[in-house]
């Protein structure tokens, strides 16, 4: 496979997780905000901004906000943006997509750009949105052959993914919101009866602790690492490029949460989860230093 | 060559009813199903296709906006024996000009015999003496042709231009069939319509033949100037269905006289590349040296054999408007044969006696810049003010050579929806795609019909806002069941393979109960079930 198809399959996977990600927090922190006015409106704003370092000098109100990170094609940290930014480089690697991924693309990218009004439901809004990313993320499962294209789609997903858990975390909806905060965190990870099959109360800690160090819901921390050292091993089994670099940090990532085991205080668990970001940082500049920037090529001047 | 009448002004031939106002041959279903759907019904599919296309992303990029490219609902049909006509002078037309290439970038016998004359040649834009000597694997340098036809006033076919560098087009022909039939599948009904499915296979068949004669198995790939081009839709459809790589300027590099793609697995070798840039972006070491596009180094992998171009570079000189009035007579130099389908009539201006004829009549010729496409730079007399002919009688005067005319040909016309539900003749044209695999030129059966939306306009550029038809050749052997003609296909018979039971999750408690409500309710005995077909039943629990 071509090195930038390789990368445009990698940042499809970011993209979508990206957008989904920003999706189901938006539609969660909509609720939250309407139904629990404990919190004054535009400080409830700027702790999902700051989260995702953005910034947040106009956006007062949920609405504003919902209007903010929805925002538009020129922004890929937005739900639009991400979704734009997606369908951009799967215009580019259309020739290796199956029909049906490209096409549930495209359909969900019309679908966010023409008609989407935030302003009459932004929670219905945001479940319309989430509705058309499964739809592709089915066609991604369901069509695509496990060869590179689909170990690089998901080892962005799962950089991506590892990433969003993290900022999710960020905006510590437990502190702010002590009653009806980590319930919120859940509903925004997909998690709550993931969580709550487990038998423990939804406390913020065990939330937070549930999140990172989970090895059964894909939205952990640790089973996103997993799934993105699967990948790294899988594409150098099938002779990638890869000098070992890439596959030793994200194996170091995953072993880290793997065997955390025994973590005696919230502020470990909030250190590993941070920690862990910053190794997904390190583990994506590593995929592009070893697949999509290749050294030694002839470069033409004149 | 150039002493034939000019045409009176005639009425446009149409292309669905005849002089005596009844259907042409295989329009009768099409318009028996167009004037049941009636207006409201039309209405109805035209949103259906729009839905349908723009969910499939099949666009192109007109001035920077990317847009579907507008299918017209009414297919364009052309007979069988029509056809055969059309597809032997194509095939003529390539095997002349693929000679002419070979001679010009040779020997150069035409020009000493002066068939051809030599200033139009070295004048040529798209003459390239990086290309001198440099002789494919197979020979071919025509690989894949658009040679553009009109019908003129008396319904006959006419070359308007040959398109031997990137004709693009060929994608929209594929999805225009696919559309229509999800759209309007009734018109097909009755009459056996021949596939343009394929097209890709042809393709990759001669570029495989293409390949350098050490290689066993090639890699092919597909050059594309980037996402950005408006013809970046097709060029990823050819990729993906020949199974081919679709590669960048960016993705290229040259070494040891070799071409090679930066994969994740290393570099790896391409063997043939079909590129869809122009010659001067292909290479900077020989062109446009600030060209990202190219790949540096790509011409001499070529002349040392390692790697096939296709179109092979400098092709343009025989697509050059310029020399076009001259194919005839290339037809009958190297083949000993008078051309199946005629030209349009062409005037020379460099003559001075021909130039001074058209300039005097300008107001009935279309002007046409010899190295343009796209319909840029068109001007027709007709419907042109009076500065913009006084501005061409200049440009013609100063540079002679970049300009040829031609008395204005009316197109034929076709029936087209234009608005919500109206159908009104528009005029056509029509673009049938050839392949070259050295051995024989595949003609897809058909080709692209642009139609120009506006009434009366003769431009249909899709860059000029023209749209496109499903255009049918119909297959013989279903217009005459008991004629001579082609064999009558063989009969499919179904292989029944033995059935193998469904598997179901056993029913609950509370299934059964349902299950046993509801078939007291169902009196019928399918109950949801089809009975022809007990093994696929499996018995609760």
């Amino acid at each position: 496979m071509l090195s930038r198809l390789a990368e445009s399959f990698y940042w499809i996977g970011r993209y979508l997780e990206r957008a989904e990600a920003t999706a189901r927090l938006l539609a969660e922190h909509y609720h939250l905000t309407v139904e629990d006015r404990s919190v004054p409106e535009d400080i409830a704003a700027a702790v999902v901004l700051d989260a995702l370092t953005l910034p947040h000098e106009i956006v007062h109100t949920p609405t504003e906000l919902v209007r903010a990170l929805l925002g538009d094609v020129s922004n890929p940290s937005t739900v639009i943006g991400s979704v734009g930014a997606a369908r951009e480089n799967a215009r580019s690697v259309r020739d290796a997509l199956s029909g049906d991924v490209f096409e549930a693309l495209n359909g969900a990218y019309l679908t966010l750009t023409r008609g989407l009004t935030a302003a009459a439901s932004p929670g219905a809004s945001m479940y319309r949105v989430l509705e058309r990313l499964m739809v592709v993320n089915g066609a991604i499962e369901w069509t695509m052959s496990r060869d590179e294209g689909h170990y690089f789609l998901s080892l962005g997903r799962s950089l991506e993914r590892i990433d969003m858990t993290g900022r999710l975390l960020d905006v510590r909806h437990d502190l702010v919101w002590p009653d009806t905060g980590p319930v919120a965190t859940l509903r925004a990870a997909a998690a709550l009866s993931p969580f709550l099959r487990t038998g423990e109360a939804p406390t913020g800690e065990a939330v937070r602790e549930f999140l990172v160090l989970d090895p059964t819901f894909p939205r952990s921390m640790l089973h996103s690492a997993r799934a993105a050292e699967s990948a790294v091993r899988g594409l150098q089994t099938l002779g990638g490029v890869d000098d070992g670099d890439l596959v030793r940090q994200v194996g170091l990532m995953r072993s880290r949460l793997e065997f955390a085991g025994g973590l005696e205080d919230s502020s470990a668990v909030d250190h590993l989860a941070h920690d862990t970001q910053l190794s997904g940082v390190g583990a994506a500049a590593a995929v592009a230093e070893a697949y999509f920037r290749q050294a030694g090529t002839i470069v033409w001047s004149h | 060559m150039h002493t034939e009448a000019e045409p009176s002004s005639l009425e446009a031939y149409d292309e669905m009813i005849d002089a005596s106002g009844r259907p042409r041959p295989g329009m009768g279903t099409v318009s028996d199903v167009l004037t049941a759907l009636g207006p409201e019904g039309l209405a109805e599919r035209a949103r259906l296709r729009d839905a349908y296309l723009d969910r499939q992303g099949i666009t192109f990029s007109l001035s920077g906006r990317e847009r579907p490219l507008p299918l017209d609902l009414v297919p364009r049909v052309v007979g069988a024996e029509e056809w055969d006509r059309v597809e032997a002078g194509i095939r003529q037309r390539i095997k002349a000009l693929e000679l002419f290439l070979a001679d010009v970038y040779g020997p150069g016998e035409v020009l000493n015999d002066g068939i051809v004359p030599r200033r139009l040649v070295t004048t040529s834009n798209h003459y390239h003496r990086a290309a001198f000597g440099l002789v494919p694997p197979n020979g071919v340098r025509i690989a894949v042709a658009g040679i553009d036809l009109i019908r003129d006033e008396v319904g006959e076919f006419r070359v308007l231009e040959d398109n031997l560098r990137c004709p693009s087009g060929v994608s929209y022909v594929l999805e225009n069939r696919r559309t229509l039939a999800h759209v309007l599948p009734e018109v097909f009904a009755g009459q056996q319509v021949r596939s343009v499915a394929e097209y890709p296979e042809r393709l990759l068949d001669a570029l495989r033949a293409a390949a350098p004669s050490d290689v066993s198995d090639p890699t092919i790939a597909v050059l594309t100037p980037g996402v950005h081009n408006s013809a970046h839709f097709e060029h990823a459809f050819l990729a993906r269905r020949m199974g081919a790589e679709l590669v960048e300027g960016r993705d290229l590099f040259c070494r040891d006289d070799r071409l090679w793609m930066r994969t994740v697995r290393g570099a790896r070798p391409i063997h043939v590349l079909y590129r869809r840039i122009d010659d001067e972006y292909l290479d900077p070491v020989h062109f446009e040296p600030a060209s990202l596009l190219g790949v540096p180094g790509l011409l001499n992998a070529a002349r040392a054999g390692n790697v096939a171009i296709a179109n092979a570079v400098g092709n343009g000189v025989a697509d050059d408007k310029a020399i076009y009035p001259y194919v005839p007579d290339m037809i009958a130099y190297y083949l000993g044969e008078q051309a199946l389908l005629p030209n349009v009539m062409t005037y020379d201006l460099s003559d001075a006696d021909q130039r001074r004829h058209v300039i005097e009549r300008l107001d009935h010729m279309v002007v046409k810049p010899v190295d343009g496409s796209g319909g840029y730079g068109l001007v027709i007399g007709s419907s042109a003010t009076e500065a913009q002919l006084v501005a061409a009688a200049a440009a013609i005067e100063a540079d002679p050579r970049s300009w040829i005319a031609q008395p204005i040909v009316t197109l034929s016309t076709c029936p087209t929806l234009v608005g919500e539900s109206a159908l009104e003749p528009r005029h056509v044209d029509l673009r049938p795609f050839a392949v070259n695999d050295g051995d024989n030129v595949y003609v897809l059966p058909g080709g692209l019909t642009r139609v120009a939306l506006p009434k009366g306009s003769l431009v249909v550029n899709s860059s000029q806002g023209g749209g496109s038809k499903d255009t049918w050749v119909l297959d013989e052997g279903s217009r005459a069941p008991d004629g001579e003609g082609r064999a009558t296909p063989p009969r499919v018979t179904r292989v029944r393979r033995s059935a193998v039971a469904r598997h179901h999750a056993p029913a609950t408690a509370d299934d059964r109960l349902r299950q046993q409500e509801g078939q007291q309710q169902q009196s019928s005995p399918a109950a949801g079930v089809p009975q022809s077909v007990p093994d696929e039943v499996a018995t609760p629990c």
